[in-house]
């Protein structure tokens, strides 16, 4: 970005598809996101890949949008790339499409670009066609992104959420709730301060390294939204079998576990942007273990329970004091109480 | 009735008291406890220090079990 | 044999072969705390525990939801709450619906933030939702006492709160054995609960943890086998006798008793708080002529009886039905405390599948 964009913001006149478009394409996006695959044509033509592919896209709307540990910006890309991770697909093209508020400043919009450079490049993916379309103001919150992602999937590599079994370990990747305990603090509602950075990651890498060391794994999934509990009632249901989860062995960092403490908040329920639940037979999981806590991301990896039989479509924890009972089903906004 | 986070007093200002529960910081009333000094652990609940504690319950549940039996 | 091994808390509880008990959670967070450490499955089959009245959401009749749903609506009041009140179904919405139709309701942590923010926004009208019992109302009075140093006029209370010796005489006979509130007993000490048992009735004060609360329910065990009326306090380090005479010198400064309203219940005298005289420029009913404004609860939840011990969640008609904690009905599946929600989330259903040792 030169010069005359600094200090400015973001216009209608960036929307409307002339002169100012053209400048904001060419000084932010096309400076950080230059690749032989985005052209100024109507749209990237591309070689599919040999094997099966898998497609996944995803809107990300973040308040506020810079956070400890990232931005909406990285958030977008880590989000979509860890989706095709899931499935075992090696990220290949990304899209995207921005919303930006009417007043949302230049710098700002660069800064989102330059993490989207960054965290593209880490993932080993290339963005090859977006959008911009610019709102009046109050009609957005800020920026909205977009992003679709394209990834070819490891031959000999299926995996899903119906593919559970009994017998198989789960393993989390890391601490859990960091993301959404970060964004609950970043929000300044409720006057609390602690050093909690968002797990927001790209986890191609993660997912590589596992299945370098196997390929017998039944589910790989993201725990975004809903946290890791909500995943884990989802596989559940998806797989028609019961989840025995061992709360001690859950991992949380102990600043995420008092944030909930005074919230009165389950870090099991607090969004990830950098965890994934894995599912593979009990034999396997401690050589999963290991490969992932050579990973950058992923070094707290830990078991955190296994798939049973018994009450199919339920998550059941092993508590402090050696008793079962059940993980209460995640559902509606996480609300702090006071009773 | 009432979620209680036992946390340490860190700082000490006019009427009101930084606690820290496991590096999770907030500034809380200290207006219903005399006294209090950074080290005191209490009892906060809403915002509000509510008692004055001990930071641990193993003590206190050996002593009534060895009472009662 | 030599000597015998000392029992631990919880294989007092599990080989408890004393009569048949009924021990009451009076307060919310201990049912929310028995059901998520799996407490209920190490009891034997003749000790029961029932949830009682303690949990201010579910006391909290529709009629407050609908008045401050007013506030909001009808006279473009800014709402501060604790979270626990905005999915509490009022006569015909709760404050999630309310701020669907563009009502400002902000959640708070505590009422000191609800303050801070009135003060901080001085073209609104802040009213905050005051709810609670002893342990929290001293939160609601030290706001109020803060509004009126830093000279705010856009500040009130919409008050509900409630005291506990009411409710008690109230519950006299709903149970064997209290496990009394241990932070209302912070604030209020011991001394009611210890007077209790010249009338024969019998508790103990209980904390949070774990470790807390299996020694509580032990002790009460112990006891109750004894067969004499006791009272013992199994949370000494939060609790003492004379609990904060700092927070009741507060309350007493700043409010007087009242009758009041508990959902199920019915208006038990004396039983409620509202704002002195003095303080009334602080109080939203008076602040805003409050119309009277009569709730009407959906006539198929059970809430009510539910409350007072005289049946289970799972007993109710709606429960898991029409009534979930995604779609309440009434405030028990509401509150993250509430006896249905506990039920519900926890699978008081699935107790039978679950008695796993």
């Amino acid at each position: 970005m030169d010069n005359s964009m600094k200090n400015q913001t973001v216009t209608m006149a960036h929307g409307a598809g002339g002169r100012q478009t053209s400048e904001l394409i060419d000084q932010i996006f096309k400076t950080h996101f230059a690749n032989p695959d985005l052209t100024a044509d109507d749209a990237a033509v591309l070689t599919p890949p040999a094997g099966k592919m898998a497609v996944s896209t995803d809107g990300f709307i973040v308040s506020p949008a810079f956070f400890s540990g990232g931005n909406i910006g990285k958030l977008s890309i880590c989000g979509t790339v860890n989706d095709l991770a899931c499935m075992g697909a090696k990220p290949l093209y990304l899209t995207c499409a921005f919303v930006i508020e009417e007043g949302f400043p230049m710098e700002k919009l660069e800064e989102i670009a330059a993490a989207m450079e960054k965290t593209a490049k880490e993932a080993g993916v290339r963005i090859v066609s977006g959008d911009t379309k610019v709102a009046g103001k109050g009609q957005v919150d800020g920026i909205f992104i977009t992003t679709t992602g394209v990834g070819e999937i490891e031959e000999g590599v299926s995996t899903s959420g119906d593919f559970a079994k009994p017998g198989d370990a789960i393993i989390v990747t890391g601490d859990v709730g960091r993301h959404g305990c970060t964004i609950l603090l970043a929000r300044e509602d409720f006057g609390i301060e602690a050093d909690v950075t968002s797990d927001c990651a790209p986890l191609w890498g993660t997912v590589k390294a596992v299945m370098d060391t196997t390929h017998d794994i039944h589910v790989i999934r993201d725990a975004t939204r809903g946290g890791v509990g909500t995943v884990l009632y989802e596989i559940a249901g998806q797989s028609n079998v019961g989840i025995r989860l061992d709360d001690p062995a859950v991992p949380v960092a102990p600043e995420v576990k008092g944030v909930c403490g005074m919230l009165g908040l389950e870090p099991l329920y607090l969004a990830c942007e950098g965890r994934l639940v894995i599912m593979a037979p009990k034999a396997v999981a401690p050589q999963i273990v290991e490969a992932l806590r050579k990973c950058p991301y992923s070094q707290n990896a830990a078991i955190i329970g296994e798939v049973t039989e018994e009450q199919p479509g339920r998550v059941v924890m092993t508590t402090e004091i050696g008793t079962q009972a059940l993980l209460p089903q995640p559902g509606g906004e996480l609300l702090p109480r006071i009773c | 009735m009432c979620v209680g986070l036992s946390a340490k007093v860190v700082k000490i200002g006019d009427g009101v008291a930084i606690v820290d529960a496991d590096g999770a910081k907030r500034e809380v009333s200290s207006q219903l406890i005399e006294d209090l000094e950074p080290g005191d652990y209490v009892m906060v609940h809403a915002g509000v220090a509510i008692a004055r504690i001990t930071d641990e319950d193993e003590n206190e549940t050996d002593q009534l079990l060895e009472e009662l039996l | 044999m030599g000597e015998e091994k000392k029992k631990s808390a919880k294989e007092i509880i599990e080989t408890y072969d004393g009569p048949p008990v009924r021990i009451m959670e009076v307060c919310g967070t201990h049912t929310h705390e028995n059901f998520r450490l799996g407490i209920r499955k190490l009891l034997p089959e003749q000790v029961e525990l029932i949830s009682g009245p303690g949990c201010p959401v579910c006391v909290t009749p529709v009629g407050f939801i609908d008045e401050a749903v007013y506030l909001a609506l009808e006279r473009g009041v800014t709402i501060c709450t604790f979270g626990d009140l905005v999915r509490v179904p009022g006569t015909n919405m709760s404050l999630a619906g309310a701020r669907a139709k563009g009502a400002k309701v902000h959640i708070v942590y505590s009422p000191a933030d609800a303050e801070k923010y009135a003060l901080e926004h001085p073209e609104e009208q802040v009213v905050f939702l005051s709810v609670g019992f002893e342990t929290t109302t001293p939160a609601g009075c030290l706001s109020v006492k803060k509004a009126k140093a830093d000279g705010l006029t856009n500040y009130s209370l919409l008050v509900a709160n409630k005291t506990m010796p009411g409710a008690y005489a109230a519950l006299k006979g709903s149970a064997d054995v209290f496990l009394y509130p241990g932070h209302v007993n912070a604030i209020t000490g011991t001394s009611l609960c210890e007077s209790l048992v010249q009338e024969g009735v019998s508790g103990v004060v209980a904390g949070f943890t774990a470790r807390e609360l299996l020694t509580a329910l032990a002790v009460a065990l112990v006891k109750f086998k004894e067969g004499r009326p006791f009272f013992v306090n199994c949370y000494p380090r939060v609790v003492t006798k004379e609990g904060s005479q700092e927070a009741q010198t507060l309350m007493e400064e700043l409010m007087e008793a009242c009758d009041s309203e508990w959902r199920g219940l019915g208006v038990i005298p004396g039983s409620g708080l509202q704002l002195r005289e003095s303080w009334q420029e602080y109080d939203a009913r008076k602040k805003y002529l409050m119309p009277k404004i009569e709730g009407k609860p959906n006539p198929a939840c059970r809430c009510g009886d539910v409350l007072q011990g005289k049946c289970k969640p799972s007993d109710c008609k709606v429960f898991g039905k029409g009534c979930t904690p995604l779609h309440p009905i009434g405030a028990c599946m509401v509150s993250n405390e509430g006896a249905c929600s506990a039920y519900f989330n926890y699978g008081g259903d699935y107790s039978e599948h679950l008695r796993i040792r």
